[in-house]
């Protein structure tokens, strides 16, 4: 695979995490373009014969910090953002969203690495790779992420049938 | 953010069902585990949604792909794609194994003389410098590589040479054998470099072809190189890597002798 077609594949990728991290295409657009102009300049410090894809996904993981830090928190920006681009089952979009207002609630050193993983791009050792943590502590916090994701979602969702419940008793 | 106990990430603790969900175990390890989840509801419970989730996180990035292609975007691509092929460039002609290889064509070249010494200097680097700048980068080269040189041995003593440089690499070295494609021993060295020992044979025939031939171990932290011949301005050169030792044969004659020499070298 010559290097223009891995950079190709690789940007793809870049795209959906950059979506799933922004929840807005034209945020997930200007994410990868930050990445790779700061890859651009980065690019001697890339060791030729290994992996591009983690290093390219690293540059991105730090370049979406340093944007958090700048608008402050995410908790003052999460009540901006869109709703999810999905176009699907109604049933799913609404359990994409309980997942999504979920994965907001869990601290980012749990959510990158749920994200990460679930994007079936690398293995646990790359994403730790990425992410500049040891293999066991971000195996540690994948797995208290997905936990701590499953009671969130099972209770944001226990939450709208008791909101549903009481409609319907009224 | 949320606070929690460790009792209540115990499922989430266990690799087994992780790399189940993501499906990273073997077949008889995949087959364990769903023979556990048959007998553990809650386990089976969390598996389930671990995976849900996923699929949902997925999906949703996937949409990404039906998004309209970003002019600026497949821009920065190629232009990052030419840097790093310009990385990867830079890498192979000045990297540790290409670095040593080098010293093998300066000492060699050393031997015959200024201009073969100049010539090959600017080939590796690959760079348009002036000469003068060329010839002190390569009397620099060569200096460093001196100061290296743990030993030399010459041609009636490569026996002794094979036992000390065995030592020092702490596996048995074989004289390389081009006696039969004309070649003789003249000398050999070996040299301490920054990524361990690195022996140079130095050969020549009756014409008075020379050829240099170096072996050193393989950094074990190092992908293996795959056998390569290129065409230098005046040389011909070809090294890979086999065995955990890197090879790399050098000479003054075209590429058809050198892979020639280079498939003595292999036998």
């Amino acid at each position: 695979m010559s290097l223009k077609t891995e950079v190709t594949s690789h940007t793809k990728s870049l795209r959906r995490y950059a979506l799933v991290l922004t929840r807005d295409p034209a945020a997930a657009d200007d994410l990868v373009q930050e990445t790779l102009l700061k890859a651009i300049d980065k690019a001697d410090t890339w060791q030729p014969g290994t992996n591009l894809r983690p290093w390219l996904f690293r540059i991105m993981h730090n370049t979406h910090v340093s944007d958090l830090r700048r608008a402050k928190t995410r908790t003052d920006a999460a009540p901006d953002l869109p709703e999810p681009v999905v176009q699907d089952h109604q049933h799913t979009q609404l359990e994409l969203k309980q997942v999504l207002q979920a994965l907001d609630q869990l601290p980012e050193a749990q959510r990158k690495p749920i994200i990460l993983i679930a994007l079936r791009e690398m293995s646990y050792a790359e994403a730790a790779r990425t992410l500049d943590v040891p293999l066991g502590t971000f195996m540690s916090r994948l797995g208290r992420g997905r936990e701590a994701l499953r009671r969130i979602v099972s209770g944001i969702a226990s939450g709208k049938l008791a909101v549903l419940s009481r409609k319907e008793s009224l | 953010m949320t606070q929690d106990t460790p009792s209540e990430h115990g499922l989430g603790l266990d690799d087994d069902l992780m790399a189940y969900v993501d499906g990273t175990l073997s077949p008889e390890r995949m087959a364990q585990v769903e023979a556990r989840l048959a007998r553990d509801p809650e386990a089976r419970a969390a598996t389930a949604s671990w995976r849900h989730h996923n699929n949902l996180i997925r999906q949703m990035a996937q949409t990404a792909d039906d998004l309209p292609t970003d002019m600026r975007i497949a821009a920065l691509e190629r232009e990052l794609a030419a840097k790093l092929q310009a990385r990867k460039r830079r890498a192979f002609l000045m990297g540790p194994a290409l670095g040593r290889i080098a010293a093998s064509v300066l000492l060699f070249t050393a031997g015959w003389g200024a201009h073969g010494l100049f010539s090959a200097s600017t080939t590796m680097t690959g760079a348009a410098y002036p000469q003068f700048v060329s010839a002190t980068m390569a009397g620099h080269y060569a200096m460093r590589q001196i100061s290296m040189q743990q030993a030399e041995f010459q041609a009636d003593e490569i026996d002794t040479a094979l036992d000390w440089i065995s030592a020092q690499m702490q596996r048995k070295i074989d004289s390389p054998e081009l006696r039969r494609l004309g070649y003789e021993v003249e000398s050999a060295r070996l040299l301490s470099t920054d990524d361990g020992p690195l022996a140079i044979f130095y050969f020549r025939n009756e014409e008075g072809n020379s050829v240099t031939v170096s072996v050193t171990p393989h950094a074990p932290d190092q992908p293996d190189y795959a056998y390569r011949v290129v065409r230098l301005e005046t040389e011909s050169m070809a090294y890979w890597t086999e065995s955990g030792l890197d090879y790399s044969v050098i000479g003054d004659v075209d590429v058809g002798q050198i892979t020639t020499l280079a498939a003595a070298v292999r036998n």
